[in-house]
């Protein structure tokens, strides 16, 4: 996480509507920076020349441009720590389902939401992937300090033998 | 009404190795409600959505407003101020997304009221050219550069009919052509005389229906525009317009585009 403090949130759906209701909301309650777009495709192209991470991603299901599940598959390949998370209307439902278990989402909210819900559903990623990004760290730490020891026995082996 | 007339209209299928073929068909109505009320869900739950959240950010806006007025003493005023008038700017915001979420909700409920209602007051003998011109102004911002509209108006007289309903089904025709072309293409429209009947065409150079989804077209609910983009009763709407000017409405359709042919009794005489 690039601001431990403020993380960085990416929200796209293609209705103006529902972009100001999730802004609002979480200007009001939390101190998230919120990165709204309502077409996917320049949001992909924004992330694309992004150079900080982000820290979740939530997207609408059924866009005209691409559907949500794609657009969050592109964005797993630039940011593959980040959670993800779909908003779903009542109709699609089934077939969102099947796409989460499919390509493995982290969460899927339906319409009409429930604030106190979305916001618990986006504190509860980003402690995850706070804790996938702690997980790394200490993996990387474990895989440098054994490359240590490798190289001092190799050093010893070479000295004494 | 229904019941002692079988609703016509004829899928002519122009892909068919045999040459074309015209086929009588009934419409599936009750098979597509729940199609229907699927995507009637989603379309309303995207403004109600909005409108849901609208109200308890707006809620708690107020409630942080009273909090910093309660505290007002050992706050810094210009802070306090500051606070206020970004929360105030909310609610002002969130008032105004409510509009346009019940705006949307109204012309949800619009589209079915047409749907279910039919007007018999409002027949009068009129000329449907001046009724598609309208209706072309109206539709031609989708159209722009990409796509050219030819006209070939025949000599048709004045006909018995409703002439604002009759331009819904001009417009929802125009809205499809214009849609089914992905770049560049021609609409054409024609109008013609036969005998006792008048026929409006309107034909494009896009896409086709596939062969599977004709017999579907006129269904309330069928869409393969994806929610947001159609509701699904467009066509079924022109469907039963047509049907209470007593006409037909008939589709081919192929691999070089699409063609909707409206014919209408000139005079609609009592059935």
């Amino acid at each position: 996480m690039t601001d431990l403090a403020r993380p960085a949130i990416l929200l796209v759906d293609d209705e103006e509507m529902i972009v100001t209701s999730i802004k609002s909301f979480l200007a009001v309650e939390t101190d998230y920076h919120l990165l709204a777009y309502t077409s996917p495709l320049t949001a992909l192209q924004d992330l694309e020349a992004r150079i900080t991470t982000i820290d979740l991603a939530i997207s609408d299901y059924l866009m005209p441009e691409m559907d949500g599940i794609s657009f969050l598959a592109d964005v797993k390949r630039k940011f593959p720590l980040a959670p993800r998370i779909l908003l779903t209307g009542y109709a699609d439902k089934g077939n969102a389902i099947q796409a989460i278990n499919r390509v493995g989402l982290y969460q899927y909210i339906e319409k009409p939401w429930n604030n106190d819900d979305l916001r618990l559903v986006i504190h509860n990623g980003l402690e995850k992937a706070a804790l996938l990004r702690q997980l790394e760290e200490k993996v990387h730490e474990v895989e440098r300090v054994h490359k240590e020891l490798n190289d001092v026995q190799r050093e010893i082996l070479r000295v004494f033998v | 009404m229904l019941q002692d007339h079988t609703p016509a209209f004829y899928m002519i299928d122009l892909t068919s190795r045999n040459g074309p073929t015209a086929r009588r068909m009934q419409p599936e109505k009750m098979a597509s409600l729940g199609l229907l009320i699927a995507g009637l869900a989603h379309e309303i739950n995207t403004p109600l959505g909005a409108i849901h959240s609208n109200n308890d950010t707006i809620a708690r806006s107020i409630t942080r407003i009273g909090q910093l007025l309660d505290r007002e003493a050992s706050l810094d005023p210009a802070e306090r101020r500051m606070a206020e008038g970004r929360l105030i700017e909310v609610i002002r915001e969130l008032c105004q997304n409510t509009l346009v979420a019940t705006e949307r909700l109204n012309s949800i409920v619009g589209s079915l009221k047409t749907f279910i209602h039919r007007d018999e007051a409002g027949f009068r003998k009129a000329d449907i050219h001046p009724g598609i011109d309208s209706t072309l102004t109206i539709v031609q911002h989708r159209l722009t550069d990409r796509i050219r509209v030819e006209k070939r108006y025949g000599s048709v007289p004045a006909v018995e009919c409703h002439p604002d309903r009759l331009n819904q089904v001009f417009m929802n025709l125009l809205v499809n052509a214009s849609q089914a072309i992905a770049d560049e293409g021609v609409i054409t429209i024609e109008t013609f005389r036969k005998g006792s009947l008048i026929g409006v065409s309107i034909a494009d150079t896009g896409v086709g229906i596939p062969e599977e989804n004709l017999p579907r077209i006129f269904d309330p609910g069928f869409t393969t525009k994806g929610v947001g983009v159609g509701t699904g009763l467009g066509l079924s709407i022109c469907y039963q317009i047509v049907e209470e000017h007593r006409g037909r409405i008939e589709v081919s359709s192929g691999a070089s585009g699409t063609t909707f042919t409206i014919v209408l009794p000139i005079a609609r005489r009592a059935r």
